[in-house]
């Protein structure tokens, strides 16, 4: 019966996980599917307007060639490898930055 | 602008995600406007606390409900004892109280312990060294994800493994522009800082 279930809901995961791009639950690494299980619990404590917008993101990112996501990913590596003093620096930077592009 | 438009912008704002224009507009508002002031702490509390969320081990429907079967059985057996011997009439309650407090303490021990490995790959531990920056040093418990995902983890898993590079897409975007963007206390790099003396 459990087995039945688990097929059941791998053949309509499947499916869905086509429809968003991206690779299914069961391709996932056990380190992917831990992280991704922890980042799923605090996506749920967010408010739904933030919860759009990650998704909005998400389908932006998934729609970018595969060699800009890997500058993407390079460039979260290199921002998530920041000291707390440099981070602070670069939010500072980035809302300078920000003011003075041209929307 | 009316509380309600600026209590839609304020997650947006507590990101830096508005434009300088709805940003002044806003501050405007929350200048005079001491409930989205209070509002716009709680959403930037909210925002902090995100990441610094401890891992609660959520507890099983299926565990939940044998636990309750269980102090009910206690409970009828309890009950039953009790009208055999009168004298003990006052003991049932508190020692009911106790014995579904053990139940479930034991029960939730056992899940814990069923659901985190002992040893490989999916050692919590192993997996916050290899992503410091995305298991907060407050995860005290780090459940491992269940066999079957939730529709919307199984439906979209990357997202959710990409969720902290999203969350900070604009910057990592543009990452090299806002890094080499000098800010007013900044000497531009290539220049020699101005001397006091």
């Amino acid at each position: 019966m459990r087995r039945l279930v688990l097929l059941l809901a791998l053949a309509l995961a499947v499916p869905a996980a086509a429809q968003w791009g991206g690779r299914p639950w069961h391709q996932l690494t056990p380190e992917e599917q831990q992280r991704a299980w922890q980042n799923y619990q605090r996506y749920q404590q967010l408010p739904q307007q933030r919860q759009q917008m990650l998704e909005r993101r998400y389908r932006q990112f998934q729609a970018l060639p595969p060699q800009e996501q890997q500058r993407l990913r390079q460039n979260y590596d290199a921002y998530r490898g920041l000291d707390p003093g440099q981070k602070r620096q670069f939010d500072e930077k980035y809302h300078r930055w920000k003011s003075g592009r041209p929307r | 602008m009316r509380c309600g438009r600026a209590q839609k912008l304020l997650t947006a704002a507590v990101d830096g995600e508005l434009s300088p224009g709805r940003r002044a507009a806003l501050d405007r508002h929350l200048a005079g406007c001491p409930v989205c002031r209070a509002e716009r702490a709680a959403t930037q509390s909210v925002l902090d606390a995100l990441d610094a969320l401890p891992m609660v081990a959520a507890v099983p429907a299926a565990l939940e409900q044998a636990t309750l079967r269980r102090v009910r059985v206690l409970a009828a057996e309890e009950a039953e004892r009790t009208a055999r011997s009168g004298w003990r009439a006052w003991l049932p309650l508190p020692a009911l109280a106790v014995t579904a407090v053990l139940v479930l303490a034991i029960a939730i021990t056992r899940t814990a312990d069923d659901r985190i490995p002992t040893s490989g790959a999916r050692s919590p531990e192993r997996i916050a060294r290899a992503h410091p920056a995305q298991s907060h040093p407050n995860s005290a418990v780090a459940v491992a994800p269940p066999a079957e995902p939730p529709p919307a983890l199984a439906a979209a898993p990357e997202l959710f493994v990409d969720l902290p590079m999203l969350r900070n897409l604009d910057k990592v975007k543009h990452f090299e522009a806002i890094r080499t963007t000098t800010l007013d206390d900044e000497t531009p790099s290539g220049e020699e800082a101005p001397s006091n003396g």
